[in-house]
């Protein structure tokens, strides 16, 4: 098969796929279904604060697996649906910022500075509509920049690196992570050691479990979606528990303004919003390629360099459409290029990436990584089918959003009403629940109520928790990876330093946790 | 941000807690040592990757905690991370989620044991975990429990139409994880 064979076998599997169920005769595929569901889902969720899109995937995932089970069959719905989710969300974070001044996460706090002062003057509408377009365009320019990018970057890391090399780079990976989130490199160095750690616990190559401690219960290591599920949501959600009874107050959201002003966004408008967008689409995408980097510094950066770039009536911070623009388009434009360094080095960047990874791990049948893009001619590569079916799915939902995803988003506005201490612990049950359905042990509920003490104990003393479970998912990639460089190297003690390219990586690896080390920590992160 | 004492805390009982890990726990618990020869082969063995996190806690905790040491702007920061009132806090969430638990476990057995059908030999919970409305009632009592619990805690106060949130959010989650499949378990069914 060539290239195009296979970006058309791509697109048929998930248009010509298993339907849902026939309209009219017509079969209705789907991948297709799940993907517009993961969506509208996506949607509703980013726009109620305290759910954000990483909630959303965690807690469908079990959900999903069980629906679907484990077969190749399962891999595209269940992908759709969390890339719907993920793109969804996406938008639909704008809503609370915008209506209620309610930033659900870190980077819509930027959006609340020019979205909800047009809120209040009347433009609740235009600014919602503002925010649509640009989050839309960021999100498919970036995209686009994944489909180029990302085969290009696979093949090449398959052609020129072995297996040291490898090793080194995804040291290097988990080097720039730990260094880059959260406020301190050591911190974010102990969070990465302690998910290595912990995901050695059961596992290895020997007929004894190793650090089981002789028994059963740690013999078969601990459950990777209920370890992430724990640390991830679990964490979250007990932090915000501590913080809202130690407040507690209602967090309802101020009233809605009165909408009396203009709130079309005429063609003319986009246009000259085109400039503000554009250079946010390239922050946000250069940002997003960069693993653990998340959109919060894309957003500041957008949202910096658009205010550089202003020099209309009113100016950022006070209302402006050209100040939604920016940062819309800057945090929207990370998503496709998170997923860069996850197909093309397996190596998830972002929260939502390890969603992505955790199902085709738990589905099988697809590894993300360099090995996807084999183009092979002689035998037809699956992965690379599902690749190209990943990416059709991901214009789907693009073109969805710019359909349809504006009209739903502007409807989502009731979300923001609901008080988030009921919401939480209904989310807390819901967890649990989808980890049960998953496991059918109560084993598992205590597993996962151990990682939420150990997320919200790291969130209490600043440690971040993304290079956990990065570390944690990567672990035995690793470990297999560096086993077979050091068997490959006729066991010479200093295998990884035996390739200029994988002490380049290593160097650099060093370099960058010197370099934010030195960096005061507000700069740092 | 935690205080400077938190940090050194921190740091201290990381690098103690690593080099444990990594000098008694990894090397008792692990079949091979970290590099092993078999057979005229060198291997890497069991114990490399967990003693290298183990230490590498402990080395990365070790420079934080001089980090902590020679940085005076620490010591201005927020108060100490965790206080009385986290603790009050994890033990009132905890003991709830206990008791819950413990609802959601026995409610079913317990109530099959007082009113199920009289049947010889008596009817066990693993026979009936299948059936309505047996296998709702340890999740609808204990996730009720759980989320109005939860939600008074939260608000300080307790409130009739949380209650019938709960109850709601409860019929909810059997709708969508019960209701169209077969195959799945709600909690604690697939214990029994």
């Amino acid at each position: 098969m060539g290239v195009f064979e296979y970006v058309w076998a791509g697109v048929l599997a998930v248009f010509a796929g298993p339907a849902a169920f026939e309209i009219l005769g017509i079969g209705v595929p789907i991948t297709v279904l799940m993907t517009a569901a993961g969506f509208l889902l996506g949607i509703i969720g980013g726009a109620t604060p305290g759910l954000a899109g990483p909630f959303l995937m965690a807690v469908s995932l079990p959900i999903l697996l069980s629906v679907f089970g484990f077969t190749p069959d399962a891999l595209l719905p269940v992908l759709g649906f969390l890339v719907g989710v993920m793109k969804g969300a996406t938008v639909g974070g704008a809503v609370p910022a915008i209506l209620f001044n309610t930033p659900g996460t870190p980077d819509a706090m930027l959006t609340t500075l020019d979205g909800h002062p047009m809120a209040r003057n009347g433009q609740a509408g235009k600014a919602l509509r503002t925010a649509h377009f640009a989050s839309v365009t960021g999100d498919t320019f970036s995209d686009l920049v994944l489909f180029t990018c990302a085969p290009f970057l696979a093949i090449v890391v398959e052609a020129y690196l072995g297996f040291g090399e490898k090793a080194a780079l995804i040291l290097l990976s988990l080097a720039f992570v730990a260094a880059v989130v959260g406020a301190s490199p050591m911190k974010g160095l102990i969070a990465a050691f302690l998910g290595l750690f912990i995901a050695s616990v059961g596992t290895g190559e020997d007929v004894y479990s190793r650090l089981s401690l002789g028994t059963d219960t740690l013999s078969t290591g601990f459950p990777l979606i209920t370890a992430v599920l724990g640390v991830l949501i679990l964490g979250e959600v007990l932090y915000s528990f501590e913080q809202m009874w130690r407040n507690r107050r209602d967090d309802r959201p101020a009233g809605e303004a009165p909408q009396s002003g203009d709130n079309r966004l005429t063609w003319g408008e986009r246009r000259r919003l085109m400039p503000f967008i554009s250079v946010s689409a390239l922050i946000g995408t250069g940002i997003g390629a960069l693993p653990g980097i998340g959109s919060t510094l894309a957003a500041t950066l957008g949202y910096a360099t658009g205010q550089k770039m202003h020099k209309g009536p009113v100016p950022f911070g006070k209302g402006t459409p050209e100040g939604v623009a920016a940062t819309e388009a800057a945090n929207s434009s990370v998503s496709g290029a998170n997923l860069i360094p996850v197909l093309s080095l397996g190596i998830p960047g972002n929260v939502g990436a390890v969603f992505l990874i955790l199902a085709a791990e738990s589905i099988g049948g697809f590894n993300p990584g360099p090995s996807v893009f084999r183009f092979s001619t002689a035998e037809v590569n699956p992965e690379l089918v599902i690749a190209f079916g990943l990416f059709t799915t991901m214009m789907l939902a693009n073109v969805l959003n710019w359909i349809v995803g504006g009209h739903i988003m502007r409807a989502t506005g009731v979300m923001a009403r609901i008080p988030k201490p009921v919401l939480m612990p209904i989310v807390l049950l819901l967890t649990l629940t989808a980890i049960y359905v998953q496991e059918t042990d109560f084993t598992a509920l205590y597993f996962a109520m151990g990682f939420a003490l150990l997320g919200w104990g790291m969130r209490k003393l600043a440690v971040p928790v993304l290079p956990f479970v990065i570390a944690f998912i990567l672990a035995g990639n690793l470990e297999q990876t560096v086993r077979q460089a050091f068997a490959a190297s006729g066991g010479d003690p200093l295998f990884l330093f035996k390739s200029p390219l994988s002490v380049v990586f290593l160097l650099l690896g060093l370099l960058v946790i010197l370099f934010f080390l030195r960096k005061p920590a507000s700069e740092g992160s | 941000m935690p205080d400077r004492k938190t940090e050194l805390i921190l740091g201290a009982v990381l690098l103690l807690l690593g080099l444990l890990a990594g000098a008694v726990w990894v090397p008792l618990d692990s079949e091979t040592p970290p590099i092993y020869e078999f057979r005229r082969q060198t291997y890497i063995g069991d114990a490399l990757l967990p003693m290298l996190a183990a230490l590498g806690i402990a080395l990365c905790a070790a420079v934080h905690v001089a980090i902590t040491l020679l940085d005076r702007g620490t010591s201005d920061r927020g108060g100490p991370a965790f206080d009385r009132h986290a603790a009050l806090f994890l033990l009132s969430v905890f003991a709830l989620m206990a008791l819950s638990g413990l609802v959601m476990f026995w409610s079913g057995p317990l109530a099959l044991a007082l009113f199920g059908p009289e049947t010889d030999p008596p009817a066990t919970y693993r026979l009936m975990r299948g059936t309505a409305p047996w296998k709702y009632l340890g999740f609808s009592f204990g996730g009720t429990l759980l989320v109005f619990g939860l939600i008074s805690l939260l608000e300080g106060r307790m409130r009739a139409g949380r209650l019938l949130i709960a109850v709601l959010a409860v019929a909810a989650l059997i709708a969508v994880f019960d209701l169209p499949f077969d195959t799945l378990l709600l909690p604690p069914n697939g214990d029994f």
